[in-house]
């Protein structure tokens, strides 16, 4: 808001002076949002650095695991236990909201199996690919958990961002330029003001000069009557 | 039950067994297997240089046919699979009479595993080159007798190619249950039983050789049926009758039925029995918390150990053959097994303790 464009009027100083605490007010509400934001965040951020741990430990885990049942068992006994997957995995969807951030809940179904629940025979397969599996199992489910964490810290990061440009709009430029604007109306009509007073004052002056005048003017006819007589 | 016309080895029970012929013929394949020297050297190899190696002992053919084909350590896994089927077959060629049905009886597990390796890639869509690249041809089915079914669009097809081998009727009865359930898990474990039906069959009533040979068929399977009884007592959705071999001599269904709801009287059971004294360094740490990948370690061992007693009563029997066939599908873990842990950068002291049997 520039000040060319303000009307340096007593309404205008009104409704600026109503924008101005307006702003203020959301100014004070967007910072306790972006500060409660950033407890949550911090919250999170804390529960994805454990859930990352943990899936990188999971994945060593699994991956030795994995080497033991190829190297003991073969690529070809592991490839054929691999390939008699009873059921898939399946993710479901939900969301839950954290202080008006939509952020998504992932229910996952059927990935941690019981020996008996992964379609293979245990005639023909040793308890190294058990392990395997089982590892592998902990490792998808601890993915599925650091996917739904990240892309929660990851909204809540997006909503942070969003709400820090709000406040520092705010802060550094609305409330700025309607206070500027204020000071603006305020100066333009104290100014209005004294020249109103100045130009009260002048034919206050100019009246008296002319009332001055007038009796001037009066006193010398009578003295000039009086002098014919 | 009958074998196909294709067969690769026909049973000629007419003939008389030659086992001091075959008997010979193994000690000196034995004598050529990886010693502790060799895997010493091998422990510190790239996969490269363990292929390059195997090809300067014993593997040229292989790894020289192969070699177009794979690389690394998948090149060392199917060279390793080639010449023991070779060898495999050797020694049926070598073998007459009775000492051949025993011996073709025992190779029949690589049949079993390929039906099912066929089914599984037939189920999983896999392509008819997968399929046959992963066949371990040690068995008595051929790549050919396995065709038709490696060529079939639905797992309904693949049972039908196979109704003619010694899984068919056991496949066609399970063929209900797989279209009930959707899984393989029928179909695989019909095919399990049927090698071990027929294997302990084969094995004879007979006393001296027999009884033996019989007696560590026996303990195969025990020790098969009290693993899966471990493994389900971890487990709530395994039903210990699904797996459940007969044949065993100590172990018996009900016994182990009773046994898998409490895993500590089962691990008390396997150390009374008559296995219990050569495993107990395995038995103790599976109390201490230990995974069952210990126990499988000594188990394995322990029937080695058994074949090798076995050869000992009785050189000239089936024993030595079993005892090589074992001795040489060890070599293949074990050579399979340095190569893969050198491949995922496992160290010396690691593939010495946990891969080497």
């Amino acid at each position: 808001m520039v000040a060319e464009d303000v009307k340096p009027t007593r309404k205008d100083l009104m409704e600026i002076k109503e924008r101005i605490e307006l702003s203020e007010q959301g100014h004070e509400t967007l910072e306790k949002k972006r500060d409660g934001l950033i407890m949550e965040f911090m919250e999170i951020l804390e529960e994805a650095q454990d859930v990352r741990e943990s899936m990188e430990d999971d994945y060593t885990e699994a991956q030795k695991r994995i080497n033991m049942a190829r190297a003991l068992d073969g690529d070809v006994a592991v490839r054929g236990a691999a390939s008699a997957r009873a059921e898939t995995p399946s993710i479901e969807l939900q969301s839950k909201n954290i202080m008006g951030v939509v952020v998504p809940q992932i229910e996952a179904t059927k990935v941690r199996k019981d020996v008996g629940e992964r379609g293979y025979s245990l005639l023909d397969t040793s308890a190294r690919i058990d392990e395997a599996a089982e590892s592998y199992e902990e490792l998808l489910d601890t993915i599925i958990l650091a996917a739904e964490i990240e892309t929660a810290m990851k909204k809540m990061l997006e909503e942070i961002e969003k709400t820090k440009r709000r406040v520092n709009a705010l802060e550094f430029k609305l409330i700025p330029e309607l206070e500027e604007a204020r000071d603006f109306i305020e100066l333009r009509l104290e100014e209005m003001e004294r020249e109103e007073i100045f130009r009260l004052k002048k034919i206050k002056n100019k009246k008296e000069e002319e009332a001055k005048e007038e009796a001037r003017r009066r006193r010398e006819e009578l003295e000039a009557a009086a002098a014919d007589d | 039950m009958t074998y196909t016309a294709s067969s690769k080895y026909g049973v000629e029970d007419t003939e008389s067994p030659n086992f001091e012929y075959v008997s010979a013929r193994v000690r000196a394949r034995k004598a050529q297997l990886f010693d502790e020297d060799d895997y010493r050297k091998l422990v510190r190899m790239s996969p490269n240089e363990i292929a390059r190696y195997m090809e300067e002992n014993g593997y040229d053919r292989e790894i020289n046919r192969l070699g177009a084909r794979h690389s690394g350590v998948d090149l060392i896994e199917y060279a390793l699979y080639d010449n023991m089927s070779e060898t495999f077959h050797d020694i049926v060629g070598w073998s007459k009479g009775s000492l051949r049905k025993l011996v073709v009886s025992y190779l029949r597990k690589y049949d079993a595993w390929n039906v099912k390796t066929v089914i599984r890639g037939v189920y999983t869509d896999a392509t008819e080159d997968e399929i046959r690249t992963d066949l371990i041809p040690a068995g008595e089915l051929s790549e050919d007798d396995l065709d038709a079914a490696i060529n079939s669009e639905s797992v309904e097809q693949a049972v039908e190619a196979l109704a003619d081998t010694a899984f068919g009727d056991a496949l066609e009865e399970a063929l209900r249950d797989y279209k009930d359930e959707g899984v393989l898990l029928p179909l695989e474990n019909a095919v399990d039983r049927v090698f071990y039906r027929r294997l302990l069959a084969d094995a004879g009533e007979g006393s001296g050789p027999e009884k033996v040979y019989r007696e560590y068929l026996q303990a195969e399977v025990d020790l098969l049926n009290v693993r899966n009884a471990l493994r389900a007592a971890e487990s709530e959705a395994v039903d210990l009758d699904d797996y459940f071999v007969e044949g065993g001599a100590r172990f018996r269904r009900e016994e182990l039925q009773r046994l898998v709801g409490n895993r500590e009287e089962l691990v008390e059971a396997l150390r009374a029995s008559k296995y219990g004294g050569d495993i107990t360094d395995a038995i103790d740490a599976l109390e201490e918390g230990s995974s069952l990948v210990e126990l499988d370690r000594a188990l394995e061992e322990l029937l080695i150990d058994f074949a090798q007693k076995m050869t000992y009563r009785y050189p000239n029997s089936v024993a030595p053959v079993i005892s090589y066939i074992l001795n040489k599908e060890r070599e293949v873990d074990n050579v399979r097994g340095i190569a893969r842990g050198k491949e995922v950068g496992m160290t010396v002291e690691e593939i010495e303790e946990e891969v080497m049997v």
